[in-house]
C-alpha cells in the first residue's frame, strides 16, 4: 500500500442527541474534522458514509449527507460493516487513495439510533444474527455475546466480576470525555446489581445505542506533508470475516477469529508486535468482549484477559491502556461512527493532545473494531 | 406450507430447503447430502460450497449432542418479550454439526453448563411452528 495519513479528525458529542439530525450529525463531525486539518472543503475528492443503514430513517443516507456537507458533484457512496462501518471505510479510503483515484478522502462515520421507537430498534436488534437460522428462536445482541461469556466462564474462570471490572474503568475515563454519552463513574456493585439482560450479562456490562458521528480526513503521503505538520500515517489494515451464524463457527467460543485474523494481517503490515503498541481503542460492545479482545490482540495470553485488568495493565500508566476515552460502554455506540470515534482518539493520542486522558509518548495505536456479532473483524495501526 | 413455520418466529418464508419441516414433523432430524463430494450439511443446505453442486439428497441424523454455549435472555424482541426468561444454546452434535436452538425451559440454569450432554429433539408445538430444541438426554 501507498503512504496514506490522517491529516484531520472531528468528533460530535455522542448520546441522545434529540436536538440534531442525521446530516446535522454528520455536519458536527465534517466540520470539525476539517478545521483540525485546516483545510477547506473543496480540497476533498470523495465522501464515505459509514453507517449501518437499516437504523437509519433516511435511505441511502450517502446521498443526502454528501448534499448537506456540500460536497456534490463528489463522488460518494455508503460503507456498510455493522460496527466496524467506519473502519471499513478507512480501509476503503486507504484503498482509494493507494490506487491514486483520489488524493484526499473524507471518512464519515454517523448513526442516527434514538430517534426509533424502542420496540422497532429491538425488533431490529433481533435480527442481528443469521434470520434463518438463529433470529426465530428470540435472539439479541447482548445474547450473542452472553454466549462467549458464558463459554470463557466456564473454561477459564472469568468471573461476573471481573466483567464488571472492564465497565468500572470504562465509565471512570468517560467520566473525562466531554463527548461521552455517560460521564459519571459507576462501582463494582453498580455494574453486579443491574438488571439481567442476558445471562451472565447485565445492563452496565453492555454499551448503548446512541447518536453521533466522527470523521477523518484522509490523504496520501504527498498531500499529507504538504498540508499538515503532524500527519498520523495508517501503517496496517487487517480485515477479517467469521460465519454470521454462531453454529457455522468453530472451536469452544472464547475468543473471535476475526480478531485474531486481523490483527495478524495488521501487526504484518505494521511490522510491529502486540507489546509494541502505546495505546489501544478496543470494541468493548460488552465487558466481557474487552477480555476477549485483549487476547486476541495477543496482549494477554487466552484465558489471562481477565488478570490483565486486574493488574491494571490497560489503565493509564499500565503496559498497555485501553478505551482510555471511556470505550463504547462509556461514550455510547453509534454504530456507523464507532470506528472513525475509535481512530479519532488515536490520533489525538499520538499527537499528544489528548488531554487528561494522554497515554505519554504515544506513538503507536491499535484500533480494533468488531461487527456485529463478529462476523467482521477491522483491526488498525496508526503510528506517528 | 413456507419456511416462515421454522421457529418461534420465523422471518424467511422462501427457500429450497422448504422439505425440511416435514422432516421435523415426522420427529426426524433432517439433513442433506452431496451427492457429488458425499458431505451432510446440517442445517440443511441447497447448494455445496465444496463442490458447487446442487443438493437434492435428503437424510437424517442423530441428536446426540454436547453444550458448547448458552445464555438465558431476559430482554427480548418485542415478539419474544413473553416468553422470557428463556435459554438459548449451541451444541455440537455427532460428526461435528453445530446447531443454534432454544433450551427447554425444563431445565434450571444451574444444571446447564458448556460441555453437558443433550439431545436435539424435533417439536411441533402448534400447526403453525415446527423447530428443534434442546433437552436433557
Amino acid at each position: 500500500m501507498g503512504k496514506v495519513a490522517i491529516i484531520g479528525v472531528g468528533h460530535s458529542k455522542f448520546g441522545k442527541r434529540s436536538d440534531a439530525s442525521l446530516r446535522e450529525l454528520a455536519f458536527e463531525a465534517y466540520r470539525a474534522a476539517l478545521g483540525d486539518a485546516e483545510i477547506e472543503s473543496k480540497t476533498i475528492d470523495a465522501s464515505l458514509v459509514c453507517s449501518a443503514t437499516h437504523y437509519d430513517k433516511q435511505r441511502s443516507p450517502a446521498g443526502v449527507i454528501n448534499e448537506y456537507l456540500g460536497l456534490n458533484p463528489k463522488p460518494t457512496f455508503n460503507v456498510e460493516a455493522a460496527c466496524a462501518s467506519s473502519a471499513v471505510g478507512l480501509r476503503t479510503a486507504s484503498a482509494l487513495i493507494s490506487s491514486k483515484l483520489h488524493d484526499i478522502v473524507a471518512v464519515v462515520g454517523v448513526q442516527k439510533m434514538t430517534e426509533l421507537p424502542n420496540e422497532e430498534i429491538q425488533e431490529l436488534m433481533g435480527r442481528a444474527g443469521d434470520v434463518m437460522w438463529e433470529s426465530p428462536f428470540g435472539t439479541t445482541m447482548p445474547a450473542y455475546y452472553a454466549m462467549y461469556a458464558t463459554a470463557h466462564m466456564s473454561r477459564y474462570g472469568t468471573t461476573e466480576e471481573d466483567m464488571a471490572r472492564v465497565s468500572v474503568k470504562n465509565r471512570a475515563y468517560g467520566a473525562k470525555n466531554p463527548d461521552a454519552m455517560f460521564q459519571k463513574p459507576i462501582l463494582l456493585e453498580d455494574v453486579l446489581n443491574s438488571r439481567m439482560v442476558s445471562y451472565p450479562l447485565k445492563l452496565f456490562d453492555c454499551c448503548a445505542n446512541a447518536d453521533g458521528a466522527a470523521c477523518l480526513i484522509v490523504a496520501n503521503g504527498e498531500k499529507a506533508r504538504k498540508l499538515s505538520d503532524r500527519p498520523v500515517w495508517v501503517a496496517g489494515l487487517g480485515l477479517a470475516s467469521s460465519p454470521m451464524s454462531l453454529a457455522g463457527r468453530n472451536g469452544p467460543l472464547t475468543s473471535f477469529e476475526v480478531s485474531k485474523k486481523a490483527a495478524r494481517t495488521a501487526y504484518e503490515m505494521a511490522r510491529i508486535r502486540p507489546e509494541d503498541v502505546d495505546v489501544a481503542e478496543v470494541h468493548d460492545s460488552f465487558s466481557i468482549t474487552e477480555i476477549l479482545n485483549y487476547e486476541d490482540l495477543g496482549f494477554a495470553k487466552p484465558g489471562k484477559g481477565a488478570k490483565l485488568l486486574k493488574d491494571h495493565e490497560t489503565e493509564l500508566g499500565g503496559k498497555t491502556p485501553v478505551n482510555v476515552d471511556g470505550g463504547l460502554i462509556a461514550k455510547g455506540h453509534p454504530v456507523g461512527a464507532t470506528g472513525a470515534s475509535q481512530i479519532a482518539t488515536l490520533v489525538h493520542q499520538i499527537r499528544g493532545e489528548a488531554g487528561k486522558s494522554q497515554v505519554d509518548g504515544a506513538k503507536v495505536g491499535l484500533a480494533q473494531n468488531i461487527g456485529g456479532i463478529g462476523m467482521y473483524g477491522c483491526v488498525t495501526v496508526l503510528k506517528a | 406450507m413456507g419456511f416462515e413455520k421454522f421457529g418461534k418466529e420465523g422471518y424467511v418464508s422462501q427457500t429450497k430447503i422448504t422439505p425440511m419441516l416435514s422432516y421435523l414433523k415426522k420427529n426426524q432430524l433432517p439433513a442433506t447430502v452431496c451427492q457429488k463430494c458425499k458431505r451432510t450439511w446440517f442445517p440443511p443446505r441447497a447448494d455445496c460450497p465444496n463442490c458447487k453442486s446442487n443438493i437434492t439428497e435428503w437424510t437424517t441424523i442423530d441428536g446426540t449432542c454436547r453444550l458448547v454455549t448458552f445464555t438465558e435472555v431476559h430482554f427480548a424482541p418485542p415478539q419474544f418479550q413473553s416468553d422470557t426468561p428463556y435459554f438459548l444454546g449451541v451444541a455440537e452434535l455427532k460428526g461435528g454439526f453445530r446447531v443454534f436452538a432454544p433450551i427447554s425451559g425444563k431445565i434450571s440454569r444451574d444444571m446447564l453448563k458448556p460441555g453437558r450432554q443433550m439431545v436435539l429433539r424435533p417439536t411441533t408445538p402448534t400447526v403453525d411452528h415446527t423447530y428443534y430444541l434442546l433437552e436433557e438426554l
